[in-house]
């Protein structure tokens, strides 16, 4: 399973084993990260799971959908180029590693 | 042998003991009566709700589905499509979009639980499906007043019965579809009142909308409009039975709510873990999937027991314990992926201030009756009637 790592905005880092195919949400709520809110459950309708994805590994990241990019603008915390929805981000053995701020608020 | 029928009375009334028998023993079934694997884990069922493109609902989410639903709904459809349709729908219901409904669900709710003010018992559904439909036809902007196309009383019985499924026969009885063909005929009087004259409500934006270039197709326009009434009316009004339960039931959360109400929002959360209304719902697989040990074969049915992922201690320990103050992140009560429900952010609103005005008439309440009548439903559960006294 490849190692996610999430930052809190308090500079709190927790690495977790996340299952090939789920998204970063899923492990945030499966392991208690408390950065990332996502009220909708995973839907990209909330905007409560804004988080910031290593700008090294960007590009390593299939870019937003038209879904994702519309609701960007929305986040309550600054938005930034390499910010992401952690909803639309699934797990793959690629991603091994990646480590993701999270802001320190999402509403 | 164990047995998991989705269409017994005795799951309507309690499926938890059989899911843990699930959970430990089976948790890939195959259920000859309802004639799909039942999948009852926590991470089995996440994993499902994230592979849309193995678990397909294009085939129909309802355990029992509807004739000629399948296909045409958001929770019926899988992406691209899918995400095109909810598009035109979400914004409506994003909680920012919200806030000018709050005031008036909040006069809905002060008037009909004012009601209550000096009875000493009531059954609960008669209020909690009085403010359901009225709040849902101010969401949705359905005809009010002078131009009603029907009774409140007649939205709800129809909402209530679509939903329900014959116990004998494992399918929608007649009364069943029925009342599916009511709810149809009543959402297509109201798209053609709005085209005719459209305003700025939910449903007059999306009868007149398209999706690149195309109009929706009426049987989406139709059966989404039938939909969202549906799943307003039943999953609302099923969630506040069963949150009236909970609290009827255990007094010491009762208590603590009614003195601090800013506890009900996490209660709320722990009622849609514990035991919220909408129990199972179903996908089919687009190729063989081969899970503990069982092949699954590409065009088989798949139940995703959410109500029983809710209470697999390998996510939530003591999970078989109402405790309004654990904050369950990550429950199934509003499923997941890219289902997960629409209206979430409404749901968790009109239920907080329901809740805050029930409790101002009535701060002390609890359940007449031991065992109650549940709804006969291979979806959703929650009793027909829940009848509270204010007597100590």
């Amino acid at each position: 399973m490849p190692h996610i790592t999430y930052v809190e905005a308090d500079g709190q880092a927790t690495t977790i084993d996340l299952p090939e195919g789920w998204t970063l949400v899923q492990g945030a709520l499966a392991n208690n990260i408390t950065g990332i809110l996502a009220e909708c459950g995973g839907s990209c309708t909330c905007v409560t799971c804004h988080c910031y994805v290593d700008e090294a590994r960007l590009a390593e990241l299939p870019p937003p959908a038209e879904n994702e990019a519309a609701m960007l603008d929305f986040v309550a915390a600054e938005r930034r180029p390499n910010s992401r929805l952690a909803c639309q981000i699934r797990a793959t053995a690629a991603l091994d590693g990646l480590r993701v701020e999270l802001p320190a608020h999402q509403e | 042998m164990f047995r998991f029928d989705p269409y017994s009375p005795a799951i309507d009334a309690d499926p938890f003991p059989y899911y843990r028998v699930l959970r430990e023993q089976q948790p890939c079934f195959w259920s000859p009566e309802a004639q799909m694997w039942v999948l009852s884990r926590y991470a089995d069922i996440v994993t499902a709700l994230n592979d849309w493109q193995t678990y397909s609902s294009a085939s129909g989410n309802l355990m029992t589905e509807l004739p000629g639903r399948a296909g045409a709904t958001l929770g019926s459809s899988d992406p691209p499509r899918h995400d095109r349709l909810r598009a035109l729908i979400q914004h409506a219901f994003m909680k920012r979009n919200l806030l000018a409904l709050e005031e008036p669900i909040r006069a809905i709710a002060r008037d009909v639980f004012g009601q209550l003010r000096g009875v000493e018992t009531f059954d609960f559904k008669d209020v909690s499906s009085q403010f359901t439909v009225k709040v849902l036809m101010a969401a949705l902007g359905l005809p009010m007043g002078d131009e009603s196309l029907a009774s409140e009383q007649e939205v709800r019985d129809n909402a209530v019965m679509m939903v329900q499924s014959d116990a004998r026969t494992r399918a929608k009885g007649p009364e069943h579809i029925a009342a599916y063909q009511w709810m149809q005929d009543y959402a297509s009087r109201v798209i053609a009142l709005r085209r005719a004259e459209p305003r700025n409500d939910l449903i007059s934006h999306f009868a007149q909308a398209e999706i690149d270039g195309d109009r929706l197709d009426e049987r989406e326009v139709l059966l989404t409009t039938t939909t969202l009434i549906m799943a307003g009316v039943e999953s609302l009004g099923g969630f506040m039975m069963m949150f009236a339960y909970n609290l009827a039931t255990y007094g010491e959360s009762q208590a603590a709510v009614v003195a601090n109400p800013a506890l009900l929002t996490d209660s709320v959360e722990e009622s849609l873990r514990f035991n919220t209304s909408a129990q199972r719902f179903r996908r089919r697989l687009m190729k063989d999937v081969t899970l503990h040990g069982q092949t699954m074969r590409e065009g088989d049915f798949v139940c995703l027991a959410y109500g029983s992922g809710n209470r697999d201690d390998r996510q939530f320990p003591n999970p078989d314990v109402y405790d309004i103050h654990r904050k369950p992140r990550g429950h199934l009560g509003f499923g997941g992926g890219v289902h997960a429900c629409l209206g979430t952010a409404i749901a968790r609103l009109a239920i907080r201030i329901a809740f805050e005005e029930f409790h101002q008439v009535v701060p002390k309440y609890r359940r007449v009756a031991d065992q109650l009548a549940w709804m006969p439903s291979s979806t959703f559960r929650s009793p027909l009637v829940l009848d509270l006294t204010t007597a100590a």
